[in-house]
C-alpha cells in the first residue's frame, strides 16, 4: 500500500513537470542562432534552437501555433526560458498570422552552443566511422522500426526517413518472409486537461505512405494494415503513439 | 576648326566601325535551324558587362545534321532557336527582340503555339507576342488535372479557377481550362541547356522536401534528382527532349532514339559560364577563384553539397580579396552570398521542412549545391516570385501574367503561409504533383552565364540582375548598402 502510495506520488510529480500546450512560438534572437520558446501560463520555456536538418530538434514556425509536449529539466534557464527536455515539438498545420514575436538579441540572453551557426557549415564530411565507437552489431532475427511523427502530419521527415531505409535495407538483406506495415494516430493529453486527436484516415495514410516508399526501395510481402481509432493519450507519452511501425519477419 | 573637323570624322568612324561590327558580329551569333555552321571548341560572346564564355568539351561541333539544331518538327525549330550560344544556352529578351526586328516576327522562334501569348491572336502584330519580347517568357500549356505515366488523371488536392486572363489562353474555348484538353498556360523562361551534368545529378530515392519517392528515370529505374525543368515535371534529358520535339517542335511524330541520344549528348557536353569582364578581363585566371569560367565546370565533380566555408558553393575567392576594384568587388559579393546573414522566412520547402521559420542563414542555404547554386535536393521552394502578395508583380489587377485562383480541398494540407486560398501567377511544381503546400513552388535554376541570359526568375520578374537583388533586399529585409548590392551584382554577372 506504501508502495503504491509513492508510485502514485512519483507519477503526480512526473505528471508535475510535463508541459502540453499549444501556443504561438516565440524566436529569440541571439549573437549566434536564434532560440525557440513558448509561453504558457505566464512562464516561458526554451524549447531548442536553430539547427540542421539531420539534427533531433526540429524547431517551430512563425504563422503556426505549435503543439509542445515536454518535460521540465531541472538547472538554469536557457535564452531565458525553462527549458523543457525531451520536447516534442508539433507544427499545426493552419496558417495563424497572430503567431508573428520575433524578439532581438537582448545583452545576457545566449543560446547555447550550436553544432552549426547561422552562416554555412564549418563541419568536413565523417570520414568513416569515428576510432573508438564500437563498430554496430548488424541486425538479426524479427526487427521493429518505428517511425515517429508530428501530430496530425504524414510527413515523413529526415529521421523518419532513415528508419525506413534502414528498415528496407534489412527486409532486402534477409530476404524478410513478411513486413507488416502498421499505422496509428493518438491522442494528445494537454496539461489543461484538454484532448487532441489527430485526425481520422491519418493512420491509413501513415501507413500507406510508408508502405509505398518501403515498396520504391524495393521491399516485396508487404502486410499493411492500420487502427483507425486514436489511441488514447496519457499525457506523458504521447509523442510516441503517433507512429507507423515495420516489423520485418525473416 | 580643320582639327575639330577631323576629329569629329574620326569619332564618327569609330562608332560606324564598330557598330557594323557589332551587327555583324549578332548576324553570325544567331543560329538558325540547319545553317550547317561549325561550333569551335570554345568560342565568346558579348554579354552586357563582358563576354559569355561556351566550351564543347567533346571539341568542335558541326551542327549539320545535328538533331539539336535540325528543325524536327512542323513549325520550323529546334532546339537552338531557344538555346543559343549567344545567349548561355537561353536566349535574352534583347536578342528576341533583335530577332523580331531583323526577320519582321517571322522567325520560327516566335510561332504562334508557343511563342505567342496564345496561338489564336493575329500572329504578325507584336502585341501578341508581348510576354516573348517584354519578359522573354514562352507559354507552356500543362494538362490539368496532372496526368500518370499511363494517362490516368492524378489526384489533386484543390481546385483552380482563372481570375485574370490577359492573354485569352487560359479562357479560350480551344486552348483553356475549360475546352476538351482542359490546360492552364503559364509563361516561362528557357533554362540553360548547358552544364547539365550538374542540373541532373543527385538522385535520392526518397526526396526530403516531401518525404516521398523520388521519380525514376524510365530508361534505367533510379531515381532522378528532380531539379530539370521549372515543375521537375520531366526525369530524364531524354524525356525532356522528346516533350520539346513534340511540344515546342509541334512535330507529329515521335523523334527516332538516335535522334534523342544525339540530343543529349551535344547538351551534355556543352559548358557555359561568364568568361570576361569589360572592366575586370578574364575571369578564369590562374590562382584566381577556382570556380568560374568554362573550364572549372567542366573538371569539376557534380553533385557536392557546397554549404559549407572551407569549398563553398563557387570556391573560395580569397585570391582577389583586396585586389583591384572589380576582383574585390567579385570577392566581397561572394561572400555575401556565402555568409550574409538574413532571416528567410515563409519560404516553403525550406522554413517548412523542419528548419523552422523564420531560418537566420545565407543565399547558400538555398542556393547550396556547387558550381551550379542549384538545390541538391529536389529544387522546388516558394522564395515569392509567383504567389500573391508577390514580391516581382504588381496587383492581381493588373498583371501581364494569367492570375489563378487556387482553393485547397478541407482534408488536405494548406499552402503553409498563405492557407488554403492562394492567387497566383504560377502555381509551379503544384501543376505537376497536385498539392496544396506546393503551389508557387519554383526549380531554382543554375546561376550560371547570367549576364549573357536576362531576364530572371521563370516568370521573367527581374530585368536585370540589379533587380534580382533588389527582390531579395525587399523579401527578406536584408537591409543591403549600396555597396553589398553592386558587389552581389558584380559577383553574379562574374558567374
Ligand atoms: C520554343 C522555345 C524552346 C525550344 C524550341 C526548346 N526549348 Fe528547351 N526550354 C524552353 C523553356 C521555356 C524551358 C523551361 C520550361 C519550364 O521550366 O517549364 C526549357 C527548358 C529546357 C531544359 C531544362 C533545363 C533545366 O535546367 O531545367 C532543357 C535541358 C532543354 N530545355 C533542352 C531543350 C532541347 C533538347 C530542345 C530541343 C529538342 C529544346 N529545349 C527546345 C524553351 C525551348
Ligand atoms: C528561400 C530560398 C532562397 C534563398 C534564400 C535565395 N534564393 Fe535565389 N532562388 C530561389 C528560387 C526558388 C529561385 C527560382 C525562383 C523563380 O524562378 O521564380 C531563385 C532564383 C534565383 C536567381 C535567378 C536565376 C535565373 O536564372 O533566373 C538568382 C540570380 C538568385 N536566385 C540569387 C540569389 C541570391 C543572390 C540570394 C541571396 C541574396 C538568393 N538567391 C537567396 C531560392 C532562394
Amino acid at each position: 500500500m506504501r508502495r503504491f502510495g509513492l508510485f502514485i506520488l512519483a507519477a503526480a510529480a512526473a505528471l508535475g513537470q510535463q508541459r502540453n500546450f499549444v501556443s504561438c512560438p516565440i524566436v529569440r534572437d541571439t549573437k549566434t542562432v536564434p532560440c525557440f520558446l513558448a509561453e504558457y501560463e505566464g512562464e516561458t520555456y526554451y524549447l531548442g534552437i536553430q539547427q540542421d536538418i539531420t539534427a533531433d530538434f526540429h524547431p517551430p514556425q512563425l504563422k503556426h501555433e505549435v503543439l509542445v509536449e515536454g518535460r521540465v529539466k531541472p538547472g538554469p534557464r536557457v535564452c531565458g526560458g525553462i527549458p523543457l527536455q525531451p520536447v516534442s515539438i508539433s507544427v499545426l498545420k493552419e496558417v495563424n498570422l497572430a503567431c508573428n514575436t520575433l524578439l532581438p538579441p537582448e545583452p545576457g540572453i545566449e543560446a547555447p552552443p550550436a553544432p552549426r551557426g547561422p552562416g554555412p557549415s564549418s563541419r568536413r564530411p565523417e570520414g568513416g566511422p569515428q576510432a573508438g565507437s564500437a563498430p554496430r552489431q548488424p541486425l538479426t532475427g524479427r526487427q521493429e522500426f518505428t517511425v515517429l511523427y508530428a501530430f496530425n502530419d504524414d510527413y515523413l521527415e529526415y529521421a523518419a526517413n532513415q528508419v525506413v531505409t534502414e528498415a528496407a535495407a534489412y527486409a532486402k538483406r534477409i530476404g524478410a518472409s513478411n513486413v507488416k506495415v502498421s499505422g496509428y494516430r493518438a491522442t494528445s493529453l494537454l496539461s489543461n486537461g484538454d484532448r487532441l486527436v489527430e485526425k481520422a484516415g491519418l493512420a491509413e495514410k501513415r501507413a500507406q505512405n510508408i508502405a509505398t516508399v518501403l515498396r520504391g526501395l524495393g521491399v516485396s510481402r508487404l502486410v499493411v494494415e492500420s487502427k483507425s481509432d486514436a489511441e488514447p493519450g496519457d499525457g506523458q507519452t504521447d509523442p510516441s503513439r503517433r507512429r507507423v511501425t515495420i516489423v520485418v519477419t525473416p | 576648326m580643320r582639327r575639330l573637323f577631323v576629329i569629329v570624322i574620326l569619332i564618327a568612324g569609330i562608332v560606324l566601325t564598330l557598330s557594323a561590327q557589332y551587327q555583324d558580329r549578332f548576324k553570325n551569333t544567331w543560329i538558325e535551324p540547319g545553317s550547317g555552321v561549325t561550333l569551335p571548341e570554345f568560342d565568346a560572346f558579348d554579354s552586357v558587362d563582358g563576354t559569355v564564355g561556351v566550351l564543347n568539351a567533346s571539341g568542335p561541333v558541326s551542327t549539320e545534321g545535328n538533331p539539336f539544331f535540325t528543325a524536327l518538327g512542323t513549325n520550323g525549330r529546334a532546339c537552338v532557336n531557344c538555346h543559343q550560344p549567344t545567349y548561355g544556352m537561353s536566349v535574352s529578351t534583347s536578342g528576341l527582340v533583335e530577332r523580331w526586328r531583323t526577320t519582321e516576327g517571322k522567325d520560327p522562334v516566335f510561332a504562334a503555339f508557343d511563342g505567342s501569348n496564345c496561338p489564336g491572336l493575329p500572329q504578325d502584330q507584336e502585341k501578341s507576342h508581348s510576354l516573348l519580347l517584354k519578359r522573354g517568357l514562352f507559354r507552356i500549356p500543362l494538362s490539368w488535372p496532372p496526368k500518370n505515366a499511363d494517362g490516368s488523371p492524378k489526384p489533386v488536392e484543390f481546385t483552380i479557377e482563372v481570375v485574370r486572363d490577359p492573354t485569352g489562353c487560359n479562357t479560350s474555348p480551344q486552348y483553356g481550362l475549360k475546352s476538351a484538353d482542359p490546360t492552364i498556360s503559364v509563361y516561362r523562361r528557357p533554362r540553360p541547356a548547358a552544364n547539365l551534368k550538374y542540373v541532373t545529378s543527385g538522385g535520392r530515392p526518397i526526396v526530403l522536401k516531401t518525404g516521398m519517392l523520388a521519380d525514376l528515370d524510365p530508361e534505367t529505374g533510379n531515381p532522378v534528382g528532380m531539379n530539370l525543368m521549372t515543375d521537375a515535371r520531366e526525369p530524364s534529358l531524354k524525356t525532356q527532349a522528346v516533350s520539346a520535339i513534340m511540344g515546342h517542335e509541334q512535330a507529329h511524330e515521335a523523334p527516332s532514339r538516335q535522334q534523342i541520344e544525339k540530343i543529349v549528348e551535344f547538351e551534355s557536353q556543352v559548358y557555359v559560364a561568364q568568361q570576361a569582364h569589360i572592366f575586370g578581363g578574364p575571369l578564369a585566371v590562374a590562382g584566381g577563384p577556382p570556380a568560374l569560367g568554362v573550364a572549372a565546370l567542366r573538371d569539376r565533380k557534380a553533385g557536392v553539397l557546397g554549404d559549407n566555408d572551407y569549398d563553398p558553393v563557387f570556391g573560395l575567392f580569397t585570391a582577389w580579396k583586396g585586389n583591384d576594384y572589380y576582383r574585390a568587388s567579385v570577392a566581397r559579393g561572394a561572400d555575401i552570398f556565402m555568409f550574409r546573414q538574413f532571416w528567410l522566412r515563409d519560404a516553403t520547402h525550406i522554413n517548412s521542412i523542419g528548419l523552422g521559420n523564420p531560418l537566420k542563414r545565407t543565399c547558400a542555404t538555398c542556393h547550396n549545391a556547387q558550381m551550379t547554386g542549384q538545390d541538391l535536393s529536389a529544387g522546388w521552394v516558394d522564395v515569392g516570385t509567383t504567389n500573391y502578395p508577390t514580391w516581382t508583380d504588381p496587383s492581381t489587377e493588373s498583371s501581364e501574367l494569367p492570375v489563378f485562383k487556387i482553393t485547397c480541398n478541407r482534408d488536405a494540407d494548406p499552402h503553409p503561409y498563405l492557407g488554403r486560398v492562394i492567387y497566383t501567377t504560377d502555381p509551379g511544381r503544384a501543376l505537376i504533383s497536385g498539392r496544396c503546400v506546393d503551389v508557387g513552388s519554383i526549380v531554382m535554376q543554375q546561376l550560371r552565364g547570367l549576364s549573357a541570359r536576362a531576364p530572371y526568375f521563370a516568370n521573367g520578374s527581374a530585368k536585370t540582375l540589379r533587380e534580382v537583388v533588389d527582390f531579395y533586399d525587399r523579401r527578406f529585409d536584408m537591409k543591403l548598402t549600396d555597396q553589398e548590392k553592386e558587389d552581389l551584382i558584380n559577383f553574379l554577372g562574374a558567374l
